[in-house]
C-alpha cells in the first residue's frame, strides 16, 4: 500500500480527484445560491412591497380601515403573516401572530428571523395540535397625522419553513455528491495504480528473468495500443536487438575457435615433424606455416569485419551513394582479372536510383560476388554484373555466371557464417566472402537473394548462379 | 630514416624495430604515450610510428598534440580497429598513413619509407609536375607517358597507378598500398586484382624495351627503378 502512494499514476489520481472536488464544490455552491440567494431577496421585496401598500392604505383610509384589511389577509391563510399592534395601549388589533416576536424589537425597520408556533388543521379545517414554523419579516411603526400620539405597529412576515428545509436537503445533498466524488476519485485511483502497477510489475519480472539469464524472455503486451503497449514494443525490440548481438558475438568465438583450431593444429603438427629433418624440410615447413597464418589472419579479419558489421558499429552506412559509378569502379577493376581467368565480365547499368550506404563496403560486397563467381564458375565464360532500378523506387545490384550453380537447398546456407559447400572445399578463401555480403545487406537493410542465372539452360549450359542485392529506397529507413 | 616508434607491445616493437634496423634505418622505441611524446619533442625524426592505443597517452592525443605543436613529422598509426571511421579518426587526429594490425612487416617497411620520401619532396609551393625514372617520363600537366621519347597510351587508371608507383620510384608499393590510393579501397579481395593489372601496365612501359623498370618484390609488392 505504501508503494502505492508513491506511484506517479496515484499521484495524479490524488491531484485529479482534488481538482474534481473543487469543480464539483464551487458547482454546487453556485447552485446553491442560485437557488437560495434569489428566493430569499424575493421574500424580502415582497414584504417590503406589502409594507408600502398597507403604509399608504393607512395613511389614506385610517387605522379601521388597515385593521380590516389586515384581518382579512389573515383569513386566507397562506404563508403570509400579519400583526397589528395599537400603540401606546399594546392591544393586538389583528394578525395571526399570537405574540409579538422577541427578535422583532430591537429590529424595528430592518428584517428579523424567527419561530412561531401555528396550529396544525386537519382536513376539516379543525385543530388537531401546534407546530413551530420559521420565518422572517420586518417590523414598521406606523404614525396617523391626525392622531399624534397614537401609533401602530404593523409586522408582516413571510412563512420560509418550507424553504428552509429544501435548503437543508439541498445541502446536504451537495454534500454527499462531494462525498461520492472524493470516495469515487479515491476508488478508481487505487484500481487504475493498481492495474498500471500490475503491468509495471510484468515488465521488471521480465527484466529480472532476463537478468538472470533468460534472454529469450519478452515483455508480453496487453494488446491495448497504449503508451505502455509501446513501451513493451521498444523494450522488445531492444532486447530482439541485444540477443542478436549476443549472438552474434557467441557466433564469432565459435567460429573463431572452429576456424582457427584446424590450421593451428596443422601449423603445431608441421613444425614438430619439422623440428625432427633438416634443414630442406624445415624452410618448406616454414614456408607453408608462414602461408598457413596469413589466410589464418585473412579468415580472422573477415570475422570480425562481419561481427562488426553486424553489430552495427561499422562505419557509417548512411551516404548517399551512386551505385552505378560503384560498379563502374569495380568492373574496372576486376576487368583483367576476369580476363585473366578465362572470364568475359560484362557491365550492364541503367540509371538507377541513389541508395544510402557506403560505398566501402557496398564494393566490398560486390567483390566478394565477383570473387566468388571467378573462383566457382567453373566452366563458366560470362559474368555480368548488373545494375538497375528495382521495384518502388529502390535499386539492385546482381552479379550472374554461367558456372554449376548452387542447388536451390544449399543457398541460404552459403549465406551463413563459414559454409563453404563441400564440392569447394579444395579451393582456397576463408569461405566467408557471401557471409560478409551478407552481413553488408543486413547492415543496409538490403536484400541479399540467390539463385539461377539461367533457368532453362540449354544443352551443354549450366544453371549458373545469379546473386542480387535489392537495396531499399534512400528515403526509407 | 630516423624512426620513432610508439608501442607499447615490446614484443611486436621489437620485431618491426629489429626489421626497419636491418633495412638501415635508426629507430628509437618509446613504450608509451608520455615517454613517446617526449622523445618526439627532444629529437629529430624523419617520421613517427604510432600505436593508437598506447597507455598514460593515447596515441590519437600524442599526435594531436605534436601537431599542435607545430610538428609536421609524417606519422603512421598502427591500430586493431580498421573500420573506415577509425581510419578517418586517426587521419584527422594528423596522421599521414594508417596500417590495421595484424600486418605483415614489408607492409609496415614500404609505408615507412614512403612517409620519408613525403617529406623529402619538395615543398608544395613547387610542386612536382614530371616524374623519371631512367628513360620512363610521366608529364602530370599534359598527362602523357613516354618511354625513350615513344609515346606510351594509358587508360586514366593505369596512369594513376603509374604515377603513383613513380612517385614513390625505388622503394617498394604493396598490393595493398595501390589498392588504397588508386582505387581508394581499404579492404583485400581474394582475387589478385592488382597483379593483373600491374602486368597490363608492364605490358605496356616495358614491353619491347631491353631493360624492365617494373618490378615485383617477391613476398611484398612491386617497385619501379631503373637499378638492376
Amino acid at each position: 500500500m505504501l508503494r502505492l502512494f508513491r506511484t506517479t499514476s496515484f499521484r495524479f489520481t490524488l491531484i485529479f480527484v482534488l481538482l474534481f472536488t473543487w469543480a464539483v464544490g464551487v458547482l454546487g455552491a453556485v447552485v446553491y445560491r442560485a437557488s437560495f440567494g434569489a428566493a430569499a431577496r424575493q421574500t424580502d421585496i415582497i414584504i417590503d412591497n406589502e409594507l408600502i401598500v398597507l403604509a399608504d392604505l393607512f395613511g389614506e383610509s385610517g387605522p379601521g380601515m388597515l385593521t380590516r384589511v389586515i384581518r382579512q389577509r389573515t383569513a386566507w391563510r397562506d404563508d403570509s403573516i400579519y400583526m397589528l399592534i395599537g400603540a401606546p395601549s399594546g392591544a393586538v388589533l389583528a394578525g395571526n401572530l399570537t405574540a409579538l416576536p422577541p427578535e422583532a424589537v430591537d429590529t424595528e425597520g430592518g428584517f428579523f428571523d424567527f419561530e412561531f408556533e401555528r396550529p396544525i388543521l386537519d382536513a376539516a379545517g379543525r385543530e388537531i395540535g401546534i407546530e413551530q414554523r420559521q420565518a422572517r419579516g420586518k417590523l414598521m411603526r406606523f404614525r396617523s397625522s391626525s392622531e399624534a400620539e397614537q401609533s401602530f405597529l404593523v409586522v408582516v412576515a413571510r412563512d420560509i419553513a418550507a424553504r428552509e428545509d429544501l435548503r437543508g436537503s439541498l445541502a446536504n445533498i451537495l454534500l454527499r455528491i462531494l462525498a461520492a466524488t472524493v470516495l469515487l476519485g479515491v476508488i478508481i485511483g487505487i484500481l487504475f495504480s493498481r492495474s498500471l502497477l500490475g503491468r509495471v510489475e510484468t515488465v521488471n519480472k521480465t527484466a529480472r528473468a532476463i537478468r538472470a539469464g533468460d534472454l529469450s524472455r519478452r515483455i508480453p503486451k496487453t494488446g491495448a495500443g497504449d503508451e505502455l503497449d509501446h513501451l513493451s514494443d521498444n523494450l522488445n525490440s531492444m532486447l530482439d536487438q541485444i540477443e542478436q548481438l549476443m549472438t552474434g558475438m557467441r557466433e564469432v568465438s565459435d567460429n573463431i575457435a572452429h576456424d582457427l583450431r584446424s590450421p593451428l593444429t596443422r601449423i603445431r603438427n608441421r613444425l614438430t615433424d619439422a623440428m625432427k629433418s633438416g634443414p630442406k624440410e624445415q624452410e618448406a615447413a616454414l614456408q607453408a606455416t608462414l602461408e598457413e597464418t596469413e589466410r589464418m589472419l585473412g579468415t580472422f579479419n573477415a570475422l570480425l569485419s562481419i561481427a562488426r558489421i553486424r553489430s552495427g558499429e561499422s562505419a557509417s552506412v548512411r551516404e548517399r551513394i551512386d551505385l552505378v559509378a560503384i560498379a563502374e569502379e569495380m568492373a574496372e577493376l576486376y576487368e583483367p582479372a576476369a580476363q585473366e581467368a578465362g572470364f568475359e565480365l560484362t557491365l550492364v547499368t541503367a540509371p538507377s536510383p541513389t541508395v544510402k550506404g557506403s560505398r566501402e563496403l557496398v564494393s566490398q560486397a560486390i567483390a566478394n560476388f565477383l570473387d566468388n563467381a571467378l573462383k566457382y564458375a567453373v566452366g563458366g565464360k560470362h559474368i555480368e554484373l548488373r545494375v538497375g532500378p528495382a521495384k518502388n523506387g529502390s535499386a539492385a545490384i546482381s552479379v550472374s555466371d554461367d558456372g554449376p550453380g548452387i542447388h536451390p537447398d544449399d543457398r541460404q546456407r552459403v549465406l551463413e557464417r563459414y559454409v563453404r559447400l563441400e564440392e569447394s572445399r579444395t579451393t582456397q578463401g576463408s569461405g566467408l566472402g557471401l557471409s560478409l555480403a551478407a552481413a553488408i545487406a543486413h547492415a543496409h537493410g538490403a536484400k541479399l537473394r540467390l539463385d539461377d542465372a539461367n533457368k532453362e539452360p540449354a544443352d551443354g549450359e549450366q544453371k549458373g548462379l545469379r546473386i542480387v542485392m535489392v537495396f531499399p529506397p534512400a528515403d526509407q529507413k | 630514416m630516423r624512426i620513432l616508434l610508439i608501442e607499447d607491445d615490446a614484443e611486436a616493437a621489437a620485431f618491426a624495430a629489429k626489421g626497419l634496423r636491418e633495412a638501415g634505418h635508426v629507430v628509437d622505441h618509446a613504450l608509451d604515450g608520455e615517454t613517446g611524446h617526449k622523445m618526439a619533442s627532444a629529437g629529430d625524426y624523419d617520421a613517427y610510428v604510432v600505436d593508437r592505443m598506447l597507455p598514460k597517452m593515447d596515441g590519437l592525443v600524442l599526435l594531436s598534440r605534436r601537431r599542435d605543436e607545430g610538428d609536421e613529422t609524417p606519422a603512421l598509426f598502427l591500430s586493431a580497429l580498421g573500420e573506415v571511421d577509425d581510419r578517418v579518426s586517426g587521419l584527422q587526429a594528423g596522421g599521414d598513413d594508417y596500417l590495421v594490425k595484424p600486418y605483415a612487416f614489408q607492409e609496415l617497411l614500404a609505408r615507412v619509407e614512403a612517409l620519408g620520401r613525403r617529406r623529402s619532396a619538395p615543398a608544395s609551393s613547387d610542386v612536382t609536375t614530371r616524374y623519371q625514372v631512367g628513360d620512363l617520363e610521366l608529364d602530370l600537366i599534359t598527362r602523357t607517358v613516354r618511354r625513350a621519347a615513344q609515346k606510351i597510351d594509358l587508360q586514366p587508371r593505369e596512369f594513376r597507378l603509374l604515377e603513383y608507383l613513380m612517385r614513390h620510384a625505388r622503394q617498394v608499393v604493396t598490393r595493398t598500398m595501390l589498392l588504397e590510393n588508386v582505387w581508394e579501397y581499404h579492404f583485400d579481395p581474394q582475387t589478385n586484382v592488382i597483379d593483373v593489372h600491374i602486368s597490363r601496365l608492364r605490358s605496356k612501359i616495358d614491353k619491347g624495351f631491353d631493360k624492365p623498370l617494373l618490378k615485383t618484390v617477391r613476398g611484398a609488392g612491386y617497385t619501379i627503378s631503373d637499378a638492376d
